[in-house]
């Protein structure tokens, strides 16, 4: 037995420690989270789910159409005291002059959110019911909405 | 005793390749390989995209994270408000393009439909991108600025709705403009 412990490896040393007051202790481990390590940059990943994912394009568009009603109320509103004329007589008549790719084009940047965020909307209140959880439904709905909702805006601007 | 354990890791993964050829199945040459792609990539230059906001510890780093108290209006009673209006802008939004046309009083609910889901929708992007243990300033600037930029379109949609055509006539009309 006593030979066992004499060639026991356990390593055993003294800790070195130093008083500091809380302060200073506070103040170290603010400096040690500035050095925390930050998330890696969107590069890094799948294409598929960061840059052409539904849940940030559902927010970029949504974000466009309700800043577009919001800076369309405040224009309204300020209309009068800035000489403009925004009744829709004169937005008419002010859209019907302009070229038609310049119509295309200005549809198109309404209608496209638009068909974007009522499909991608559908399927995330499905998801809030817990549907089209599987892996491969994720996948193809995403790719799904993203043809769906460029075919419906190209249907807006051309047939309606 | 990181550095020891990092160049242990390097001299392992920089050996990998000679190891994989002489005695490993091919199944486990995959693992080596991404191995040293990970390696790569922990030992890239640190670049800062986005520093960190200064950093403040709020009480000691043993207290436990605070419970937000609980409110009828926040969390999942607001959550499902939130769903409630966004799934009943669906048959709002189909009407008017399977009528052909909309009742006034279709309009202007379509319209209050659409400020409180845009109201909750930027909301959500406050609460998300502004956070209040970190920027509560400026987060409660956001906030207040939210609700009084809802509350003049609000007036806004008012007025446009009772003195002009509508939003979904005045869409329509310039549609076929």
């Amino acid at each position: 037995m006593g030979l066992a412990q004499s060639l026991s490896t356990t390593n055993s040393r003294r800790a070195e420690t130093q008083k500091i007051s809380a302060a200073e202790a506070r103040s170290i481990l603010d400096k040690q989270r500035l050095q925390r390590p930050v998330s890696p940059h969107l590069d890094i990943y799948d294409k598929q789910q960061t840059w052409f994912g539904g849940s940030i394009w559902q927010r970029f568009t949504g974000s466009g159409l309700s800043g577009g009603l919001y800076a369309f109320g405040l224009a309204y509103l300020a209309a009068p005291a800035l000489g403009w004329h925004l009744e829709s007589a004169s937005l008419v008549a002010a859209f019907g002059a302009l070229p038609v790719a310049a119509k295309v084009s200005l549809k198109f940047l309404a209608a496209w959110p638009f068909t974007f965020h009522a499909l991608n909307g559908v399927r995330h209140l499905a998801m809030d019911l817990g549907y089209g959880f599987n892996r491969q439904t994720i996948v193809k709905s995403g790719w799904y909405i993203w043809g769906a909702s460029l075919v419906g805006g190209l249907g807006l601007v051309f047939f309606l | 005793m990181a550095s020891i354990a990092r160049s242990s890791l390097l001299r392992q993964v920089a050996s990998a390749p000679k190891v994989a050829v002489a005695t490993k199945p091919a199944s486990q040459n995959s693992i080596i390989a991404n191995a040293a792609r990970a390696s790569a990539f922990h030992t890239t230059a640190r670049r800062d995209l986005l520093p960190p906001l200064p950093q403040k510890v709020v009480g000691t780093v043993n207290d436990a994270a605070p419970v937000p108290t609980p409110s009828p209006s926040h969390g999942s009673y607001h959550w499902t408000f939130d769903r409630l209006v966004a799934a009943s802008l669906i048959p709002i939004t189909v009407v008017p393009f399977a009528a052909g046309s909309v009742h006034p009083v279709l309009d202007a609910t379509l319209c209050a439909t659409i400020l409180i889901h845009s109201h909750t929708g930027f909301q959500n992007i406050i609460v998300d991108y502004v956070p209040t243990y970190r920027t509560p300033r400026a987060r409660k600037a956001f906030i207040w600025g939210l609700n009084a930029a809802t509350a003049v379109v609000g007036l806004a949609l008012y007025q446009y709705e009772t003195n002009d055509v509508g939003l979904t006539e005045t869409i329509k009309r310039i549609w076929k403009a």
